[in-house]
């Protein structure tokens, strides 16, 4: 039962400015991802909760009561973080039974405890050897392990899965909010990678610089991202941005019409995600067409990449369609799917 | 990629050229120690490398047993300045590492103290014989010279800089994440120092304390200054082992200096294991 709040806060590191005048609010139970790029303050925001670092500016509350100088002992919220944090001179199971053994918990609630979560993440076959002794994957889930096992309001976690492989880090982050559905616990999770952020957040906060650029639920940010910083940060390939021609009819000196688009006062940029760009391999003498610089099929889709003038744009196609290198084709917006951004990256509605 | 044979052997006899030489003066003090009177004081062609009759008697001298060869007798046995050297040295390693570590983590941790790190060199570069003079007058003034913690605290002093510095590195070098780690689950400031960062520390703290322990064991300066008769420690008294009668007891000092080199040694060997850095091997990703 916790929700976290941040009210203007900020945070300087000498003349830098980590965190700049933060606000905003992690319900009870909420998925909640911080995702932006290394340096952006994610990992501030986390130390910020943690109490390892004190707001210079603003307020932290949990649960509504302000904790600005409350110890980290004493907020009871637990953290995985991105170099796991083992303690090397410990087994793994006296790492996992730390926080129980700290907090003076009696030896005969431990044991159930520790039991519960050591089959949870699945290392009870580990629990003897020593963090030098284990795998990249077992020491994670000796680090989840170690977060999990007493009661904390919130469960914090700092990219803690950047360091396994693709097919371990996909398993990883479908058990965690497996498990967070399980527990019921506020989750705050830091990642750099959009995928993971897409596939595991009820809301995600992008940042830029410190600064919160946009918040909301993945599909909402995906669909209608507030400027183009996050509208190129989410999806992938990214979003293609186009400057629009003059007369704001036509783009790509006319290689792609928008004439059946409702174009926006003020807007100057066209955002066209790539599987709403559609490829035609008919040039039809109409449309102007654009020459096809590399075709790259993944199976289930395939990415297409064209060169119209000084703009190198990405589509994705369904199936493997045949375009070849170097061949000409046209292009439209598939749907009316596209947004609209001004000169300062703003985005612009009509 | 084999590197020729010729390479090989080069390489080698190089390398035991090195050993040999950095070993041949350790070597020749061993032997002396067990050669009697005629054998050590021996010149030119009567000089060998090893004793030909092997014999306590060097040993048995330094413990207040005259030997019969050697006319003399010494006033002092070897076994107060032994005593001496341990007392002072182990308690000035120990006054050293405890102050040299507390302030070594307060400053890698919250880097206050501002110059205080080179001012504690500065410790060092003063020329020591300027240093000392004072300490002595004082010394002898609070009633301190010539008993064993009034050395073992100057000892602790001295050193405490090297202490310092080698515990800063180390502080410097264990990842913040961890002590983080141990704070969010429940553990006071003091506590994590206790129960997280001291058992990490483990090896760096053998490894600074064993080279602050050789430096205080090899002193002789202080010792000459600070100790007058009943604490005089190895070095001091090692220079005194002669007689106007023989000259230089090179037998005796041989012995006392195979002796003064056990207690590094065991030391250095009882460590060994900790000297190997590693530990901190697999606590954090890579």
């Amino acid at each position: 039962m916790a929700s976290i709040a941040f009210r203007n806060v900020t945070k300087r590191f000498g003349d830098t400015i980590a965190v700049n005048d933060v606000s905003f609010e992690i319900a009870d139970n909420e998925f909640f991802c911080l995702f932006g790029p290394p340096l952006s303050g994610k990992t501030t925001i986390l130390k910020l909760i943690l109490g390892l670092e004190r707001p210079d500016e603003g307020e932290v509350l949990i649960d509504g009561e302000p904790v600005n100088h409350v110890s980290p002992a004493r907020r009871n919220v637990a953290m995985v973080f991105q170099n796991l944090a083992l303690f090397p001179h410990m087994t793994a199971e006296e790492n996992v039974r730390f926080p129980l053994v700290e907090r003076k918990i009696s030896p005969d609630e431990i044991a159930p405890r520790v039991a519960d979560v050591v089959e949870k993440l699945h290392i009870g076959h580990i629990l003897h050897k020593s963090p030098a002794q284990l795998s990249g994957g077992e020491r994670q889930r000796v680090a989840i392990a170690r977060a999990l096992v007493r009661d904390p309001v919130a469960y914090l976690m700092d990219d803690p899965i950047s360091a396994l492989d693709a097919r371990l880090r996909e398993e990883t982050r479908v058990e965690l909010k497996r498990i967070q559905h399980e527990l019921g616990r506020t989750l705050v999770y830091v990642t750099h990678d959009q995928e993971e952020a897409m596939s595991v957040a009820d809301r995600i906060a992008v940042l830029e610089n410190g600064v919160i650029r946009q918040i909301g639920a993945p599909s909402d940010i995906y669909d209608n991202p507030r400027s183009a910083y996050v509208a190129g940060m989410l999806g992938a390939p990214a979003m293609n941005l186009i400057t629009l021609d003059p007369g704001r009819l036509s783009a790509l000196d006319g290689a792609l019409s928008l004439h059946a688009m409702t174009v926006p006062d003020g807007a100057s940029q066209i955002g066209i995600r790539p599987e709403d760009l559609a490829v035609d391999h008919d040039v039809d003498g109409v449309r102007k067409p654009v020459q096809v610089y590399e075709v790259e099929p993944l199976g289930g889709v395939t990415v297409v990449t064209l060169q119209a003038g000084e703009t190198s744009l990405r589509a994705m196609v369904r199936g493997q369609p045949k375009i070849e290198p170097s061949s000409q084709v046209a292009l439209a917006v598939a749907n009316g799917q596209a947004c609209f951004f001004d000169s300062e990256g703003q985005a612009v509605t009509a | 990629m084999n590197r020729s044979l010729s390479f090989e052997i080069f390489r080698y006899a190089a390398i035991l050229t090195i050993v040999a030489l950095s070993l041949v003066p350790t070597l020749w003090m061993a032997s002396m120690a067990f050669k009697p009177i005629a054998e050590w004081s021996a010149t030119g062609a009567d000089l060998t490398w090893w004793p030909k009759s092997p014999t306590l008697d060097n040993f048995r001298f330094l413990f207040g047993e005259s030997s019969s060869d050697l006319i003399v007798a010494l006033d002092r046995t070897a076994a107060r300045p032994i005593l001496a050297s341990l007392l002072s040295a182990v308690f000035g390693t120990l006054i050293a590492m405890v102050a040299g570590t507390s302030a070594a983590y307060g400053l890698s941790r919250f880097g206050s103290g501002g110059n205080l790190p080179l001012a504690l060199i500065q410790l060092r570069i003063f020329p020591p014989m300027a240093v000392m003079i004072p300490v002595m007058i004082m010394w002898a003034f609070l009633d301190l010279i010539d008993t064993w913690y009034g050395l073992a605290l100057v000892y602790g002093i001295v050193t405490m800089p090297f202490a310092f510095w080698l515990m800063k590195t180390f502080f410097d070098d264990m990842p913040r994440e961890i002590e983080d780690a141990a704070l969010v689950e429940g553990c006071s400031r003091l506590r994590v120092f206790w129960k997280i960062t001291l058992p990490m520390m483990r090896p760096a703290l053998a490894s600074s304390a064993l080279f602050v322990f050789i430096l205080n064991w090899s002193d002789y300066l202080i010792g000459l200054l600070l100790t007058t008769r009943d604490w005089v420690t190895i070095p001091v008294y090692m220079a005194s082992l002669s007689s106007s009668m023989t000259g230089q007891l090179y037998g005796a000092k041989a012995a006392l200096g195979l002796i003064a080199a056990i207690p590094p040694v065991v030391l250095g060997i009882a460590i060994q294991k900790h000297l190997v850095r590693g530990l901190t091997f697999g606590a954090l990703k890579q």
